[in-house]
């Protein structure tokens, strides 16, 4: 369907449409794959590097995690406060205020004033005792209020529990973000519970250890628990929610994007070992292309730019190859209109030039053609209507009857009836317009019939004779060539005394020519008259001019079928005589041409 | 033109129109890099299908009793099944026919064993790891080829050194003393007592071992050797025990024979036993480590090498602390000085 409607469009719209798919498509191709293949790459690069990144940064969480964990281990560097936690029941309540303050201040130089900036506070929960040692204020978390879970029976088999700060009602100064470190305390040596440590952490420790992974502040930085619950979010606010989509994140050490999103997301995951929670990476795909979206503005703009270039340049083209057809086409049809005085005006040598070049010779030679045709038909006649009023000329009839009146009164019979006998036969050659060429014999005998007429008129002062030296009853010649040149002859003879002798004689030349001779004793022609007569003679056949004078006539018969190369030519010497030659080629043809 | 231009349009179209629909059939994440795969962690066998067997040298004595205790709990902790047993009376012999028990038992995973002689028990204990058991010795050692790795409670020369040092300060560092040991064969005692020798040796001159009694770790027996020594030298300033029999029975013979202070009795003893004793004078003071924490630390490592996971130097055990790893030896710890203000701290 659409190539049919493809093929049936015009050239122009086909053309640019071709130039502009075979522009556009492979740019816009191009431009998308390098585009596409440019961000992805850009996109694995990143993803590559974030993962690589969160793993040095979650070996640092791990080792201040780890270090963390073993923070409880300091309480049994004392065997008096192990002592003193080993105790059951006191005598009287000084000995268990002096055994708090001993405790308290073993922590308090152990965790809090040793420069370890992270610890908030230290509890120690045993047999209903809890000492403790803090460096702000702080709510919550007395041993009443505090769960039992995480009273003395605490039994983690040695293992250090992290509460966050939702599990407890523990508060801080300011609401400092925190985790509590619980451990339980063990008397290793007679296997029994002592009681457990919690120990609180400011969270500021993994801002340190996360602040280089947001330089730019473009992504967010959070770490979940196994629940998905957020441990520490770079946004506050967020801490301690839930991320739904927690359970739906592939299960893998590495980068991973989000594709339905509307803004999409790549995601870094990596695992801490210390703990079960798990360390994320999230940046809008967008930021990471930001700079490469400039690039990809600019190529658009070069791109549309080059699109509209090359559209012009196609509109260009196809109108440089259209246009001078559509002239063609225009010319063609008022050719077929019958003007033929079209032009083709292109100067070029390609192939549109060549075209231009060989349809206007080609009108020309039309035309040409053309007119040769007309004027020959014109001439052709022109000739038979000269020979058809010479014959009817009034004059000639006149006395061509008076002539038979004559003989009538002589009752010469025998004149009248060749006479009438020749004008019959004039009349009847001069009717028969068919065959333009004619025998060269049928020629003569009409001229013969001419004569022999205006014999019997003028008696003795017309005498004529043939000289044949060639069978004229095979070649061809146009019809009424000699005629005119006759009557001339006798016109211009009959004024002199003498008789008029004309002399007819044709012969053939060596190279394939008849030459008709046509030779008076007439009083010949003025020199300059002559002169002028063969300057007209000599000059295009086709010029117009008086059908008058029949020699002109006929010389531009005969140069219009044969060529220029043939025609009359006269000669005269005053007082002397002209004598006409008429050149044709010897053709047997009866056709022209 | 505009049919082109429309053309192109709808080429362009159909691209869009196929990268959504593309994108329409993948998962709601793209995986981009992947560095590893979280493990989702899978439980080898449950814990309770798990029998480890914990031999002690003898059965009934306070230390191995405390061992028990200390097994037996680590059993409840870790979830594994613990099976302790031992021989009435120190004897290799005895400990090869419960090894063999269990190797036909085929029940346990793990044997545990605290050698009454290093050399005897090879053969059973090769036997039972081409019965796929594993095998580790603790308390006591045998040649390496017969064990994975051993379990020290206190490193040898530490606590020979140390043993020396308490009778030294307890007699003033002269006069007679005589060494009560446990079984000859026992290579942990042995050891210590290479290392009292040592040490009496390099610092205390004015000091003179008289005699080194076997006592087989019977109490009975010992009591009689502790009788014995105190009668046959009436200038004795002072008894090691080296086992954890030792110490009691030389205890009870001074304060029998009314020497409370005048003879020095030190050595290797649980406090429980002791606790009288060291109050009265009759003893000064007793060092031992906890035996409830060396049985727990021997069944935590028995359950961790059925995870393929092996001991190493300071390694976090749950319930014990850190350990020590000496080539294929693990130490548990420091030992413990008892005396007579301490000793109601402890339980064992």
């Amino acid at each position: 369907m659409i190539f049919k409607k493809f093929r049936d469009s015009k050239l122009m719209s086909k053309l640019m449409l071709t130039y502009i798919l075979l522009t556009v498509i492979p740019i816009s191709v191009l431009g998308y794959i390098a585009y596409s293949q440019y961000t992805k790459s850009i996109e694995d690069e990143v993803g590559k590097y974030i993962p690589q990144l969160l793993e040095q940064a979650n070996n640092n969480i791990d080792n201040q995690i780890n270090d963390f964990k073993n923070l409880p281990d300091a309480v049994y560097n004392s065997s008096q406060v192990i002592e003193i936690l080993r105790k059951d029941a006191y005598q009287t309540k000084s000995t268990l205020l002096q055994d708090e303050f001993i405790v308290n201040s073993y922590l308090s130089r152990t965790y809090i004033n040793n420069g370890n900036n992270d610890i908030l506070g230290v509890f120690v929960l045993s047999k209903g005792r809890m000492f403790k040692s803090a460096k702000m204020n702080y709510k919550g978390f007395n041993k009443d209020s505090f769960p039992m879970i995480y009273g003395d029976d605490v039994d983690l088999q040695g293992r250090v529990e992290i509460i966050l700060p939702s599990q407890t009602d523990i508060t801080f100064e300011n609401n400092v973000p925190f985790i509590l470190f619980m451990r339980e305390l063990r008397d290793y040596e007679n296997q029994e519970t002592l009681g457990a440590v919690f120990i609180a952490i400011q969270l500021s420790f993994l801002d340190e250890a996360l602040k280089s992974l947001d330089k730019d502040h473009i992504s967010s930085i959070w770490i979940a628990d196994q629940n998905g619950k957020n441990v520490y979010h770079t946004n506050s606010d967020l801490i301690g929610e839930s991320d739904e989509n927690y359970s739906n994140y592939p299960n893998i050490n590495g980068s991973f994007r989000t594709t339905q999103l509307a803004q999409n997301q790549l995601i870094s995951r990596n695992e801490l070992s210390a703990t079960d929670w798990t360390l994320f990476h999230s940046v809008a795909l967008q930021d990471l292309t930001k700079e490469t979206d400039m690039v990809r503005n600019g190529t658009i703009i070069v791109f549309i730019i080059f699109v509209l270039l090359s559209t012009i340049i196609s509109i260009f083209l196809a109108w440089n190859v259209s246009s001078p057809l559509n002239k063609l086409t225009r010319l063609m049809k008022r050719v077929e209109q019958g003007n033929f005085n079209v032009d083709l005006p292109i100067n070029k040598n390609d192939e549109i030039g060549i075209l231009a070049n060989s349809f206007n010779s080609m009108i020309q030679k039309i035309n040409q053609l053309i007119k040769k045709n007309y004027q020959i038909e014109l001439r052709q006649k022109d000739a038979e209507l000269y020979a058809l009023q010479s014959q009817i000329n009034p004059h000639f009839m006149y006395n061509t009857l008076e002539t038979i009146g004559y003989a009538v009164d002589e009752e010469d019979k025998e004149t009248v009836t060749k006479m009438v006998t020749l004008l019959g036969k004039m009349l009847r050659y001069s009717l028969n317009n068919k065959e333009k060429l004619v025998l060269i014999s049928q020629e003569l005998d009409h001229i013969n019939d001419y004569l022999t007429i205006q014999k019997f008129r003028f008696e003795d002062r017309v005498d004529f004779h043939f000289d044949e030296q060639i069978d004229t009853s095979i070649f061809y010649m146009p019809k009424f060539v000699m005629q005119p040149i006759i009557e001339n002859s006798i016109k211009y003879g009959l004024e002199k005394l003498e008789p008029t002798l004309i002399s007819i004689s044709i012969k053939k030349t060596n190279n394939d020519e008849l030459h008709i001779r046509i030779e008076d004793n007439g009083p010949g022609i003025e020199k300059e008259v002559l002169t002028k007569l063969n300057h007209s003679l000599g000059q295009n056949p086709m010029a117009k001019r008086s059908s008058n004078f029949g020699l002109i006539n006929v010389h531009a018969r005969i140069a219009m079928i044969y060529g220029s190369a043939y025609g009359i030519r006269v000669e005269s010497e005053k007082e002397k005589g002209t004598v006409v030659i008429i050149k044709i080629p010897a053709s047997t043809n009866r056709e022209i041409g | 033109m505009k049919r082109g231009l429309s053309m192109l349009c709808s080429i362009i179209m159909l691209l869009i129109v196929s990268a959504c629909v593309k994108g329409a059939e993948e998962d709601l994440y793209k995986v981009v890099y992947k560095s590893e795969e979280v493990d989702i962690e899978v439980e080898d066998k449950q814990n309770t299908e798990y029998s480890i067997a914990i031999i002690p040298k003898l059965i009934n004595i306070p230390y191995f009793n405390a061992v028990e205790e200390g097994a037996l709990k680590a059993g409840k902790d870790l979830g594994v099944h613990v099976i302790y047993k031992g021989p009435r009376t120190a004897e290799p012999s005895q400990q090869i026919q419960i090894i063999n028990e269990f190797i036909e038992g085929g029940e346990v995973d793990v044997i545990a064993v605290s050698a009454n002689d290093p050399e005897k028990l090879v053969p059973v204990l090769k036997k039972a790891k081409q019965h796929n058991i594993r095998v580790i010795t603790w308390d006591a050692d045998t040649m390496p080829e017969g064990r994975e790795f051993f379990i020290n409670m206190v490193h040898p020369e530490t606590l020979g050194r140390h043993l020396m040092d308490t009778l030294a300060w307890n007699t003033g560092e002269e006069g007679e003393f005589a060494i009560m040991t446990g079984a000859n064969s026992a290579a942990n005692l042995n050891e210590w007592l290479k290392w009292i020798k040592v040490q009496h040796k390099e610092y205390y001159p004015s000091m003179s071992l008289v005699e080194v009694a076997a006592t087989d770790d019977d109490p009975h027996k010992a009591y009689t050797i502790a009788k014995r020594l105190i009668a046959d030298y009436p200038n004795l300033k002072g008894i090691i025990g080296n086992s954890s029999v030792g110490p009691p029975a030389a205890a009870q013979a001074v304060q029998e024979a009314g020497k409370n202070g005048e003879i020095a009795v030190v050595g290797l003893s649980p406090p429980n036993d002791m606790n009288e004793y060291l109050k009265n004078d009759a003893a000064q003071v007793v060092t031992l480590w906890s035996p409830k924490k060396l049985g727990y630390l021997t069944v935590a490592l028995s359950r961790n090498i059925l995870s393929n996971y092996l001991p190493y130097d300071n390694q976090d055990i749950p319930g014990v602390g850190k350990i020590r790893m000496m080539n294929d030896m693990v130490i548990m710890g420091e030992p413990i000085d008892f005396v007579k203000e301490n000793v109601d701290q402890y339980d064992f």
